[in-house]
């Protein structure tokens, strides 16, 4: 709806003010460009209503060639992203190999391997982003587009030794849009207006149509704020982020392009964030060189999720479906209640849907509360912040945060929506793409993109069919790429199927980009996990449990190729890695292969030898554990049964050189959590008499009371560890801690007691059963077997209900 | 129950002047209302004292405002009254402005009361009209009631009704406060829906036109206690006709320690006590608080939390309480030993299991922190004599 009054002003003036901004200046600067012989409009990315007024522009001024902020090397895209077969969202993906190792020999850095560093970035289009927008407008006037941003790859720092070789960047806009909101300006306007996020002020300045306001008065505000906000910025920030290299390349682009085409300034327009129309024209520095190397370009569909800042994308829009209802609304010419109608609506259809119990009566209150809402905050028709506490004030009857859980995932779906977006067929698909498609048809899987639906498979890998499926997905799965989820594939030492496999397949938006983003790893699915598997265990070179875990994903993908090389590897790790976790998780990994090797031919005699090193060194570094921090002592315990697992289920493996080894660590342990745990797993193996236990933890009874407290840590080690002991040991166990809780006094008993009950709260409910058989014999209060002979008897019953509450009591006395 | 009624004079709210424990936001704040009042260049709704952006502005402060008070010209300072979201109050004030009726839900002593007095004082100039529910709240506290004596000499008349609150709000065009409304059985509460949805009682005992009709401006302010929820649920029908707001524990150490600090500093004055409670004294009565209330200690140990809920308006007893106990048996000083000391009947209140809680708390925390630091030493030896 059209609005005539504004209090934004108010608020503007205040922040300058508190920040002491020359204002003149700052409209100077203004003035400076926006009387610029060349037409320069600032955007926001995703913003419907700056999207809105370029267009009236553009087709009001007709230029001739319009310069725009996208990537240059993404060029050739325009003709398709204007071609009536695309439809938004979709994104321009670029990405760049780094072949000649040109960014790291920059800073003269050793990489790892001689895999090459790929670099990634994605440029997102809705049908109302201003970019998209001023193609669409250029295609009806007839003006040429020129993408004139900086590739990516040049403005990278070169890599640090240890970064991950794939990277994956935010579209540049964003950074542009974190300077603004770091900067003094937008800083000191928050506090004055009292906006809680970028997106609340953002809306309010420029998101709300006011008809007073014409196109040069919205470009004027608009490059007035940037202006203040770039002249309150680090210079030190535009610097380093790339802005600097990015507006040379820019200016760059711009005269070279004026002067081949022949063109005067005033027959062109620059479309450009609002940061940029403010760059340093007498800065005369070169733009950077663009390094060499493989660069891969192309447009694919995207879908609301991935831009809302839900899907992890940080430079996203936080509700891409309000947006769109705003735009194309207003392209109808409808007003803001409409908007405002026609969301709260769905939002209520929605929440109905999953269960709320929310009426038409809802939404009027709603929308009157939202209108109230904007009212008293200044703004002149609500935005989205209003509606959204408008829907949780009138609807959610508690608190939002446990009762609004239902009506907050309602509002969530209808602010992104659901729509995924389609790019024209004249556009080739990636081989990587197509390989995937192809593969997907041949092994009968084609209806996983049909439809988003949820899919089961129930594959059996000893059916040939069957056992591709499963490596396709695996291979998928490695890639990163998310088609579903598996259920029983291996797990435990001893546990699960070995051939069977359970998926849930979906479809998701996320797929294709994802293809997209590994095709430099390879033009098939094959190929790109082989080569993403290969750096991986090339990263894993001395860690034995991550390489064990690479080798039993090279088993799932079928790559027999890199099984052989991943062999070799695991050994060395296996023989250079002394973490006593590490080596143990190795085993668990090497134990589960040894099921696969009866059907899929891996060479048993060298998974044995493997196995039996591995078992060597984890037992050897055992000692390692004696005085692990607290924080480890978690892993350390899994691990440490794991390996005892290992050495009474597996036959050929030494259970002398374990037992050696875990006494070596108990002697050699003053922390009380892990001698409890080491005496407690020589006693489940039946190499310490359970008496001897409860002796050591009697013990803590005479000991002073700085030493009594860590009793409960003892115990705590020992139940961590213990299984049958518990039971084989009840009754000298039972006494020890009588002995000792009887000696602790007051203080040093609460002290104790956090640990003490963490011991406890260790046992199965059978184990507190044998406990408190104990408990009763050692007071005194039957004999066990009388009781099971009188149990048929009055009398009997109600001794046994006599005991059971002495016995519950003295627990209690325990605090047990 | 009804607090007041209009009929009674003596039951008038005090003025400035007067001598009385306490004295109702209205008055107590007069000036600040008076200030925003001069200010408001706003359009208020029917029947409001101030604008909506004028009441926003007295609840969340943060204005110096020059006034004219009393024939002379006085600089206002504005003081800030809630703590927490602001998002919080802009959708209170927004939703007495609608057809809603507002309830405030939380847990005890978070401020829901003292937030709905302030915004009765704000809009209305009146925060007295208050219905406290209870168990023993009947339909007549909410709707009317009669001078039985009266009506036995005189039949029904209007001079005999005696109106409750609500007409009281009904007629005058201002805010019902409720306080506690879970706490009235089902039947009673639901005596409101026909009010909040006709905005109108009828007295059906009188002949004629015997139905008092709500003047624009009326509208009810309840609060709710979350730890009284599923005891009296308010029905759908109530339900749908309360916008819910919930006022969350402040979730920030600073401003828990600055709410305390500041309203401590106001009890003490009404209570004319010398006493100052020093700003290291109220870091350590809200550390315990939160460690106690959260389960974890600033070192990341786990501790039990007990059953009662630790709020800020409960941190605020302790430090009155240990304010009047330096006052008249200490040397005026508030200490760590006073807090430690008064800290049990704050946290032991449900369940006497609680008393384990606390005295675990003492001896793990307090007692390290001793070791190192006199402030902690001091409140543990306290706390423990308490304890004991």
């Amino acid at each position: 709806m059209p609005h005539t009054a504004s209090d934004t002003d108010t608020p503007l003036r205040d922040a300058a003010d508190r920040i002491d901004l020359d204002v003149e200046a700052i409209a100077a600067c203004v003035d400076a460009v926006l009387s610029d012989g060349l037409y320069w409009f600032p955007v926001r990315h995703h913003s419907p209503m700056v999207a809105r007024v370029v267009q009236r522009v553009i087709s009001q001024r007709r230029p001739r060639v319009i310069f725009l902020e996208a990537p240059s090397e993404a060029q050739h895209l325009v003709e398709h992203i204007v071609d009536s077969r695309t439809r938004p969202p979709i994104a321009i993906y670029s990405s760049f190999r780094d072949d000649h190792h040109a960014l790291r020999s920059a800073a003269n850095l050793s990489g790892h391997g001689d895999e090459p560093a790929r670099y990634a970035t994605w440029y997102p289009l809705l049908s109302y982003s201003p970019e998209y927008v001023t193609m669409i407008s250029a295609k009806q006037v007839g003006a040429e587009v020129v993408f004139m941003d900086l590739p990516h790859w040049a403005e990278m720092a070169p890599a640090r030794d240890g970064d991950e070789a794939d990277r994956v960047r935010e579209p540049s806009p964003h950074d542009v849009e974190q300077l603004m909101f770091e900067s003094g300006f937008y800083r000191a306007l928050a506090d004055a207006a009292g906006y809680r996020t970028w997106d609340e002020a953002w809306d309010t300045l420029f998101e709300i149509d006011r008809p007073e306001r014409d196109f040069e008065a919205f470009r004027r505000e608009l490059a007035t704020f940037c202006a203040a906000a770039r002249a309150t910025s680090s210079p030190q920030r535009i610097a380093d982020d790339g802005t600097l290299a990015r507006e040379r390349h820019m200016r760059r682009v711009i005269r070279d392009t004026l002067a081949a085409r022949n063109i005067e300034p005033a027959d062109a327009m620059v479309v450009c964030g609002g940061f940029h129309l403010f760059m340093d024209h007498a800065d005369d520095a070169d733009p950077p060189v663009v390094p060499a190397g493989t660069v891969s370009v192309t447009a694919v569909p995207y879908s609301f999720f991935r831009v809302s800042e839900l899907s992890g994308y940080a430079s996203g829009n936080r509700a891409p479906s309000w947006y769109q209802t705003c735009y194309d609304l207003d392209e109808r010419g409808a007003t803001d209640a409409d908007v405002l109608a026609e969301h709260v609506v769905a939002t209520l259809k929605a929440a109905r849907k999953l269960g709320e119990a929310v009426s038409p009566a809802d939404a009027i209150a709603v929308t009157q509360h939202a209108r109230l809402l904007a009212n008293l905050r200044g703004r002149v028709a609500p935005i989205l912040d209003d509606v959204h506490d408008a829907l949780i004030t009138c609807c959610c009857k508690g608190n939002p945060d446990t009762d609004g859980h239902t009506l907050r995932k309602a509002i969530d779906a209808i602010d992104i929506g659901t729509r995924v977006g389609k790019v024209t067929d004249r556009l080739g698909r990636l081989p990587l793409v197509a390989d995937f498609y192809e593969r997907l048809d041949a092994l009968g899987l084609g209806e996983v993109v049909e439809r988003e639906q949820l899919i089961k498979l129930d594959l059996d890998k000893r059916d040939e069919l069957d056992a591709q499926r499963s490596a396709f997905l695996h291979r998928l799965l490695s890639l990163g790429v998310e088609i579903g989820r598996v259920f029983g594939a291996g797990g435990e030492l001893g546990q699960g199927a070995i051939f069977r496999e359970n998926w849930q397949l979906r479809w998701s938006p996320k797929l294709e980009p994802a293809l997209v983003e590994k095709s430099l790893h390879g033009d098939t699915v094959e190929r790109a996990a082989t080569t993403l598997l290969r750096e991986r265990l090339h990263r894993a070179a001395h860690d034995a449990d991550t390489s064990c875990r690479r080798l039993v994903e090279a088993i799932n993908m079928d790559l027999p190729d890199i099984v052989w090389h991943a062999e070799t590897t695991v050994g060395e790790a296996i023989d250079t890695d002394g973490r006593f976790v590490s080596l143990s998780g190795a085993l668990g990994s090497l134990l589960l292969l040894e099921r696969y090797a009866t059907y899929r031919a891996l060479r048993r005699e060298r998974l044995t030898e493997l196995i039996e090193r591995c078992y060597d060194r984890a037992c050897f570094a055992v000692p390692e554990i004696a005085a692990s921090p607290d924080d480890q002592w978690n892993d350390v315990v899994a691990a440490l049964l794991a390996l005892a697992e290992a050495t009474m289920q597996r036959d050929g493996l030494d259970r002398d050189v374990f037992v050696t080894y875990v006494r070596q660590a108990a002697a050699l342990s003053t922390v009380p959590f892990l001698r409890g745990a080491l005496l407690g797993m020589l006693t489940e193996v039946r190499q310490l008499d359970p008496q001897a236990l409860a002796d050591e933890l009697a013990s803590y009874a005479q000991a002073p009371p700085e030493q009594m407290i860590v009793a409960g840590d003892f115990l705590n080690g020992v139940m961590a560890v213990s299984r049958t002991a518990i039971l084989l040991g009840a009754e000298s166990l039972v006494r020890a801690v009588d002995e000792l809780l009887s000696a602790a006094a007051w203080e040093p008993f609460l002290t104790m007691l956090p640990r003490l009950r963490a011991a406890f709260d260790r046992l199965h409910d059978r184990q507190r059963d044998a406990l408190a058989g104990h408990v009763a014999r050692l007071y005194g209060l039957a004999e066990h077997e009388s009781l099971t002979q009188i149990e048929t008897s009055v009398s009997a019953a109600a001794m046994i209900a006599d005991i059971d509450r002495r016995v519950a009591e003295i627990m209690k006395e325990w605090e047990l | 129950m009804a607090k007041r009624t209009t009929k009674s004079d003596t039951s008038a709210p005090p003025t400035n002047g007067d001598a009385v424990l306490r004295r109702p936001a209205e008055v107590d704040y007069a000036d600040q209302l008076e200030a925003l009042r001069q200010h408001d260049a706003e359009t208020a709704p029917p029947s409001w004292r101030l604008s909506p952006r004028a009441v926003l502005t007295y609840v969340l402060g943060g204005k110096t405002l020059s006034a004219e008070l009393n024939g002379a010209q006085t600089d206002v300072e504005i003081t800030r009254k809630f703590y927490g979201d602001d998002a919080i109050v802009e959708r209170a004030i927004v939703t007495l402005a609608s057809e809603r009726a507002l309830l405030l839900v939380g847990e005890p002593g978070t401020g829901k009361s003292w937030l709905s007095e302030h915004l009765a004082a704000a809009i209305s100039g009146d925060s007295t009209l208050t219905i406290q529910g209870t168990a023993g709240t009947t339909e007549d506290h909410i709707r009317y009631a009669w001078n039985i004596a009266r009506v036995i000499a005189e039949g029904p008349t209007p001079d005999n009704l005696i109106p409750s609150p609500t007409m009281t709000a009904m007629k005058t065009g201002t805010l019902l406060r409720f306080e506690e409304i879970t706490r009235c059985v089902p039947d009673v509460q639901d005596a409101l829906v026909s009010i909040l949805s006709d905005k109108a009682i009828s007295v059906p005992e009188l002949p004629g036109a015997n139905t008092v009709f709500a003047r624009p401006g009326f509208n009810v302010i309840a609060t709710a206690n979350s730890r009284d929820q599923g005891v009296n649920d308010l029905s759908a029908a109530l339900k749908r006709r309360f916008n819910y707001i919930h006022i969350p524990i402040v979730a920030d150490k600073q401003t828990e320690i600055e709410i305390v600090q500041r309203r401590s500093a106001e009890l003490l004055k009404r209570y004319a006590l010398p006493t100052k409670i020093d700003k290291p004294i109220i870091d350590l009565l809200a550390t315990v608080f939160r460690e106690i209330r959260d389960g974890r200690t600033a070192e990341g140990v786990s501790i039990r939390s007990p059953g009662t809920t630790l709020s800020t308006a409960e941190a605020i007893g302790v430090a009155l309480d240990a304010a009047l106990h330096a006052n008249y048996f200490g040397n005026g000083a508030v200490t760590p030993a006073d807090i430690g000391r008064h800290l049990v009947g704050s946290v032991v209140k449900e369940d006497l299991a609680d008393l384990a809680i606390l005295k675990e708390y003492v001896t793990l925390v307090a007692r390290k922190r001793g070791a190192s630091d006199k402030a902690w030493q001091a409140f543990h030896d306290s706390a423990m004599v308490a304890l004991s």
